[in-house]
């Protein structure tokens, strides 16, 4: 019957008290306002009947209460605990025997009920005590033996299909949900086709994690990045996403559509990326423009960056199509240019095509003609004959 | 030999044996000779010792390390071994042959030279080449010296092509002393005073040591217009000033060995930026494209000396020889 007042007079106070934070009153009148209504001790908890299952600890919450009374220490005890129980009492992760709240506070208690295997089922009050110098007040609860909602675990992704090349990457924003009425922390794998490297991120943060915490009927978003090798054929790779917790697993199974991708590359036949050029002549290089990814190009088109005043033009320009795997030849025809001097010199020749190019600088030696030198021959042969000439006209005897 | 009033008979050339070796003999014997061995080894040696302790102490690969000894400024001597020659060349050059056919005249012994069996051509030839030869001889001696002592303190080989390179050096050396050698001989054959045609070559070898380039200079600024308004203009005002330098055969020698033992020299004259665009800075030119850059430097030292040679002879074939 007093259990009965001090509970209806526990709802008073709260519904009092909330009026009282609707009318947004200050908090200090509310508590004077508290205090004149209700004075007492109460022992509370949220849960006044649960479920516990053999052979396994449960914690059961509640909260020593104090309105408007002066603290004093309050012994706590336990009865009706049944045979080969074991229920302990603990505050702050402690055994603790007495609690003393304060004025208008409460202590946080927990009961750690050890139920042995061997218990049946069937519903047993226990009664928790709290005994002060002038009042004892008590609380029953109920504790049912049965079975707890296992473990349970779900993941759900948003978009589980993602399509792009080899050199994209896939970011799956997966969110995991804790359906149990435990914590958790759920250890996350992921299966992928070999040499795809596999990445788990938590929300927006950029680190890596292997397992995260997830509380009772929560939910938290993960981003997993798969990064596929850039040699992948085109096709669709599954990849399974697993979360797993105690005995709970939740798998979801994430697609990535690679679509292929060509590759270029510039180079020679014999890979010598030099040559030799006179001024002002054309010369010959023989490129060889490959594609060594795994999707055709198309319209690859060759450009040159050559020096000042000089000339390049290709043989062929543009390449309708390369597939994957083949090469064809170019020929750049490069002119120095008449005024260029002897020396070596860079020429960077282009291919590009829709969605790849590739470079290769090339390098010129420049040699200037040997006419000059044919002139400065002759110069001295006029100087001779000019010799020559004095010594026929004016040889004496 | 039998004479005869009309033409020629036989070869100009005949005796030329004798007098070549003969004179060669007399200048090698000579004190003089000595003494302008030891003037061009010290003034050769100094520069050389004090670029190859710089040198051993640098560390850094270069792949053309031998021939740095000749070109690389020492630091505790401001000068440059081949601007040292640039320099001796022309001194040793006129020191040989500033007497070498008025002194002739003075002893009275042409007229018995002449009454050999040989041709004026002959004598005149076979001097100017003995002078030549002693030249090289002593230019051939300082270049092993350098070299040996670049083997010894450096401890590496040459490679080939910078063999190449030096040798092509010692030549157009040989050459640029060969000029001046033979304007040493055109004033010998011009004056009879050994001292007046000492003095002269003396003089106009100064001439074109100190004055000249300040006087291409001047030349140079008279053509400069009141306003440069194009490139074109100045590239052309440039190669004006380089074209007057160049008549000076001290320009024309240090060209050419700029170009022959700095293989990165790509060009002697000035260089536009749009020539630059592309260019690898700092690659050497293969010897052959070298050469090619020289060859008009190289080809004025030898016209040269073959015209001023030329000249000599035409005023010494002129001249009267008295008994």
């Amino acid at each position: 019957m007093r259990r009965l007042i001090a509970l209806l007079a526990l709802i008073a106070t709260s519904a009092f008290a909330a009026t009282q934070v609707v009318a947004a009153t200050p908090p200090a009148p509310a508590a004077t306002a508290a205090t004149s209504t209700a004075k007492g001790l109460w022992l509370l908890t949220d849960y006044p009947s649960q479920t516990v299952r053999a052979g396994e600890v449960t914690n059961v919450h509640f909260k020593l209460q104090n309105m408007g009374l002066a603290p004093e220490p309050l012994a706590l005890s336990l009865g009706d605990v049944p045979a080969g129980w074991k229920i302990d009492l603990m505050g702050s992760g402690q055994p603790v025997a007495a609690a003393m709240p304060t004025m208008n506070e409460s202590v946080s208690l927990q009961l750690r009920v050890d139920v042995p295997k061997d218990a049946k089922p069937g519903s047993h009050v226990i009664t928790i005590r709290a005994k002060g110098q002038n009042q004892a007040i008590e609380l029953p609860v109920t504790l049912t033996i049965g079975e707890i909602a296992p473990a349970k675990l779900t993941i759900k992704s948003s978009l589980p299909a993602l399509r792009g090349t080899p050199k994209s990457s896939f970011d799956y924003t997966l969110s995991v949900t804790n359906d149990s009425g435990k914590d958790l922390t759920v250890a996350l794998a992921a299966q992928a086709p070999s040499n795809f490297q596999t990445t788990f991120t938590e929300g927006y943060g950029s680190n890596e994690i292997s397992s995260l915490p997830i509380a009772a009927g929560a939910s938290k978003d993960v981003k997993i990045k798969v990064t596929p090798p850039r040699d992948v054929k085109a096709g669709d790779y599954p990849v399974l996403v697993k979360a797993s917790a105690e005995s709970a697993t939740a798998e979801q199974r994430v697609t990535l559509q690679i679509s292929g991708q060509g590759k270029l590359a510039l180079s020679t036949k014999d890979g010598r990326l030099s040559g030799d050029a006179t001024v002002g002549k054309t010369s010959n290089y023989t490129l060889v423009v490959s594609n060594d990814g795994t999707a055709p190009l198309e319209d690859v088109e060759m450009s040159g960056t050559v020096p000042t005043n000089w000339k390049v033009e290709f043989n062929p320009k543009s390449i309708a199509s390369l597939a994957a795997g083949d090469k064809k030849e170019v020929e750049a025809v490069v002119t120095p240019s008449d005024k260029a001097i002897a020396g070596d010199y860079v020429a960077s020749f282009r291919a590009g095509g829709r969605g790849d190019s590739a470079n290769a600088d090339f390098r010129i030696t420049v040699t200037t003609s040997t006419l000059w030198g044919i002139v400065g021959i002759g110069i001295i042969a006029v100087a001779l004959l000019v010799l020559l000439g004095a010594v026929a006209r004016f040889g004496r005897r | 030999m039998p004479r005869s009033l009309g033409g020629r008979e036989g070869s100009p050339f005949t005796g030329i044996g004798p007098v070549y070796m003969k004179e060669l003999a007399d200048h090698l014997s000579s004190v003089r000779m000595l003494v302008l061995t030891l003037f061009i080894i010290v003034f050769g040696a100094f520069p050389v010792a004090s670029s190859l302790q710089q040198l051993r102490t640098t560390i850094g690969s270069d792949a053309y390390l031998f021939l740095r000894i000749f070109t690389i400024e020492p630091e505790q001597v401001p000068i440059p071994f081949v601007q040292a020659l640039n320099f001796v060349i022309p001194l040793m050059a006129i020191g040989l042959g500033f007497d070498l056919v008025n002194s002739e005249f003075n002893r009275r012994t042409l007229s018995r030279v002449l009454s050999q069996p040989l041709y004026r051509d002959a004598l005149l030839l076979g001097k100017f080449l003995a002078g030549l030869t002693t030249l090289a001889v002593a230019l051939a001696a300082l270049w092993l010296i350098v070299f040996g002592a670049g083997l010894l303190l450096l401890g590496l080989p040459p490679r080939g092509v910078e063999v190449a390179r030096a040798l092509g050096f010692l030549v157009v050396a040989v050459a640029y002393g060969g000029v001046w050698l033979a304007v040493a001989m055109f004033f010998s054959v011009v004056f009879r005073s050994t001292a007046t045609s000492a003095l002269s070559a003396l003089g106009l070898w100064l001439f074109f040591f100190i004055l000249w380039p300040l006087i291409a200079q001047a030349i140079t600024r008279a053509f400069v217009p009141p306003e440069i308004t194009s490139l074109d203009q100045y590239i052309g005002l440039q190669e004006l000033a380089l074209a007057l330098q160049r008549l000076s055969p001290g320009t024309l020698f240090s060209e050419a060995v700029l170009a022959l033992l700095n293989p990165e020299t790509r060009t002697l004259g000035p260089m536009l930026p749009s020539q630059m665009r592309g260019a690898i800075m700092g690659a050497p030119l293969p010897l052959g494209q070298s050469l090619l850059l020289i060859w008009p430097q190289v080809t004025g030292l030898i016209a040269g000396m073959i015209v001023v040679f030329s000249a000599s002879y035409v005023i010494f074939q002129r001249e009267e020889v008295r008994a």
